[in-house]
C-alpha cells in the first residue's frame, strides 16, 4: 500500500512547467534533484501552499487534492509535519511554546507523540526556555523537527533541512532524524540536492530534474546510473560505499566493501563504527592489469558498467560489488580502451578515504 | 485651568479614545487584507481608505454631514431604527475623528503585517491551525507593535481633528468643543489669548507624547520584547 500518491501538472507564470508523478511506499524517501528542478514545488503542492493546474495527491488513501473532483484540503487539515529549510520557528514564542504549538492543533490523528519523549530524543531540554533568535542553525532544525512531530503527522516532509548547516553538523542532525524515524516510525519525504544525504538515510529515491521525474529506485541503484547524474549544473557523481563489516587490526583497519577488503587508515576510526566511506571520483586511478610495487593500499577488482564523457573528463562507473565512479582524462580513457564490460583494477589510497558515520 | 478648559480636555480624550478604539478592528482587517491580497481591486480600496488624507477635512466633514444628517441616507436609518442622533453630538465628533485617523492607522498596521513572513503563517497552518487561529496566534502577535503604533497615531490625529469635526459636530461648549475647537473659539475672543496659549501648550505636549510613543514602538524590532 502506498503512503503517498502524487501526480500533478502545473505551469508557473515564469514558464517553468512541472509534470511529476510518483508513489512512495517506504519509510524514508528522498526527493532528489539539482536546485530549480521543482523539488520544493512538489513539496509545496503536497503541503497545500497552492493548488496546481491539474492532478491529485493522496495520503494513506485520503484525498488531499483532486482537481477533477474539485477536492482541495486546507493545509491545516492535511495532517503533515513539514520541516522547512530555515526552520520557520515562531519568533515570538519560546522553544517550549513552539513545540506546544505543534500539539495544540493536533487533529484526532492516530499518532500520539509525547512532548517529554520528543525533548529526550532530540535533546531539547536545555533549549526549552530560549527564543528562536538565540538558537544556532542546527538547534533550530531540531526544534522544527520536534514541533512537526508533535502535530502527530501521518507523514513528515523535510525541505532541504541541512542545506544551511556545515558538514559536521549535518551528520549530527541526520543522526537525530534517524533516531526520530526509528522511534516513531513516521513515513518521511526528504527533499535534498545532496547525493551523500540520500545515500545515507533514504530507502528509496525519486530523482527530479527540470520539473520531471528522471529516475527512481533504491539509492545505491538510482544514484549510480548515468541518467540522473548528467545534469549540467551538477558536480557529478559522489562515491559513498556502504561498509558491510569492519575489523581493527594492530596496524590497520580493514573494511569489507562489496565482498572485497579495503584498508582504512588507523587514525581515522571514530568511536562509533562508520557506515560509509566517501571519496571523490578524481581520487580513483584505473588500471587494466593488477600492478605490484605500489604504495597504494587498495586494489579493487571490478568491471566497467558505464562510460560517460562530459566536457573535460570521463566518468567511469565500475562494479566492484557496489558501484564506484572514477573520473579520468579523455586521453586516459582512450588509451585504456574502456568500454562497458572491461575488467579493471581501481587503485585507491587509504588516506583519500573519509569515513562517514 | 478653568472649567471650560477642563471640559475641552476631557472631551478631546473621550472623542479620541472612542474614535481610535472604534476604528481599530476595521483598520486591522483592512491593513491585513492590503498586506496580503494580490487581487486587482486592491488599488480601489487603497484609494478609498486614503481619501481623507488628501481631501480637505472640511470636505470630508461636509460629506459625512450629508450622509449622517437626520434626513441623510445613513442618518435617517440610525434615527428611525435606533433613535440615535449623530450630527451635532460628541458621537459625530468621534466619527469624524475616526474617519480622519483611519488612513494613518491602516498604513502603520499594513506595514507591520507586511513585515511578517507569510511562510510563518504557512508553517502554522501545516501544524493544524486554521485561518483564524493562525491570524490570532501568529500574524497579530508578530505585528502587534505596528498595530499599537497605528492606534497611537490615530489617537493623536483625533486629538487634533478640527475641520471635519466642526462640520459634523459643530462647536457646542461642553458637548462637542474639543481642544482645537476651544483654541479656535478663544482666539476669536479679545480676552481669550491667555487661555488659548495654555490649550496650545497642552495640545503640543499631548501630540509630542503620542508621536514619541508611536516612534518608539515602531523602531524596536519585535523580537526584543520577548526576551
Amino acid at each position: 500500500m502506498s503512503v503517498l500518491s502524487f501526480h500533478c501538472r502545473h505551469r508557473y507564470a515564469s514558464g517553468f512547467a512541472l509534470d511529476v508523478s510518483f508513489e512512495i511506499a517506504g519509510r524514508i524517501t528522498a526527493l532528489f534533484g539539482p536546485s530549480g528542478s521543482g523539488k520544493t514545488s512538489v513539496l509545496s503542492i503536497i503541503a497545500g501552499a497552492f493548488p496546481p493546474w491539474q492532478g491529485h495527491v493522496r495520503l494513506n488513501e485520503r484525498t488531499l487534492l483532486d482537481t477533477e473532483k474539485g477536492v482541495w484540503l486546507a493545509p491545516s487539515r492535511r495532517n503533515l509535519g513539514v520541516v522547512f529549510q530555515d526552520a520557520l520557528l515562531f519568533p515570538h514564542l519560546t522553544v517550549e511554546r513552539n513545540l506546544q504549538y505543534g500539539q495544540r492543533y493536533r487533529r484526532g490523528g492516530r499518532r500520539t507523540v509525547e512532548l517529554s519523549r520528543v525533548v529526550e530524543v532530540l535533546e531539547l531540554a536545555a533549549l526549552l526556555p530560549r527564543y528562536p533568535h538565540n538558537l544556532s542553525g542546527g538547534e533550530k532544525q531540531r526544534v522544527a523537527l520536534g514541533r512537526a512531530l508533535l502535530s502527530g503527522p501521518e507523514m513528515l516532509m523535510l525541505d532541504e533541512p541541512l542545506a544551511s548547516l556545515d558538514d559536521p553538523l549535518k551528520g549530527r542532525i541526520l543522526t537525530y532524524l534517524e533516531r526520530t524515524i526509528a522511534e516513531w516510525n513516521v513515513p518521511t519525504l526528504f527533499v535534498t540536492h545532496s547525493q551523500a544525504e540520500v545515500r545515507r538515510i533514504a530507502e528509496w529515491v525519486v530523482v527530479v530534474d527540470q520539473g520531471r521525474v528522471v529516475g527512481s529506485g533504491r539509492p545505491e541503484d538510482a544514484l549510480t546510473q548515468p541518467g540522473p547524474l548528467t545534469w549540467t549544473n551538477s558536480s557529478g557523481p559522489v562515491n559513498l560505499l556502504r561498509i558491510d563489516a569492519i575489523a581493527a587490526h594492530a596496524d590497520h583497519v580493514a573494511a569489507r566493501i562489496g565482498g572485497q577488503n579495503v584498508f582504512l587508515p588507523l587514525a581515522t576510526l571514530p568511536g562509533r563504527s562508520p557506515s560509509f566511506i566517501q571519496f571523490r571520483p578524481a581520487e580513483v586511478s584505473l588500471s587494466r592489469q593488477d600492478v605490484a610495487g605500489l604504495s597504494v593500499r587498495n586494489h579493487l577488482h571490478g568491471r566497467v558498467c558505464h562510460v560517460l564523457s562530459v566536457e573535460h573528463a570521463v566518468f567511469v562507473a565500475v562494479d566492484i560489488g557496489q558501484i564506484l565512479w572514477a573520473e579520468i582524462t579523455p586521453q586516459a580513457a582512450r588509451e585504456l580502451q574502456l568500454v562497458p564490460g572491461t575488467d579493471v583494477t581501481c587503485l585507491l589510497k587509504a588516506h583519500s578515504l573519509t569515513l562517514v558515520p | 485651568m478653568s472649567a471650560e478648559e477642563w471640559s475641552a480636555l476631557r472631551l478631546s480624550f473621550q472623542v479620541a479614545m472612542c474614535a481610535a478604539l472604534a476604528g481599530l478592528p476595521l483598520a486591522v482587517a483592512v491593513g491585513y487584507w492590503l498586506a496580503r491580497a494580490r487581487c486587482g481591486g486592491k488599488w480601489l480600496i487603497e484609494a478609498v481608505v486614503n481619501l481623507p488624507l488628501v481631501l480637505p477635512p472640511v470636505v470630508t466633514g461636509y460629506l459625512l454631514l450629508v450622509l449622517l444628517a437626520p434626513r441623510g441616507p445613513i442618518g435617517a436609518i440610525l434615527q428611525d431604527l435606533l433613535g440615535i442622533k449623530i450630527v451635532f453630538t460628541w458621537w459625530g465628533a468621534a466619527l469624524a475623528s475616526m474617519v480622519m485617523g483611519f488612513p494613518l492607522m491602516v498604513r502603520a498596521i499594513r506595514l507591520a503585517f507586511q513585515a511578517v513572513d507569510p511562510r510563518l503563517e504557512m508553517a502554522a497552518r501545516t501544524l493544524g491551525a486554521g485561518g483564524a487561529a493562525t491570524f490570532f496566534t501568529i500574524s497579530l502577535p508578530l505585528a502587534r507593535r505596528g498595530v499599537v503604533a497605528g492606534w497611537v497615531l490615530a489617537f493623536a490625529r483625533s486629538l487634533g481633528e478640527f475641520g471635519a469635526t466642526i462640520m459634523v459636530a459643530g462647536n457646542i461648549e461642553g458637548q462637542t468643543r474639543t481642544i482645537p475647537l476651544a483654541v479656535y473659539t478663544l482666539s476669536n475672543q479679545p480676552d481669550g489669548m491667555g487661555q488659548a496659549w495654555r490649550l496650545v501648550a497642552l495640545s503640543v505636549l499631548l501630540s509630542c507624547g503620542a508621536l514619541a510613543i508611536s516612534e518608539l514602538l515602531e523602531r524596536r524590532p519585535s523580537q526584543d520584547v520577548c526576551a
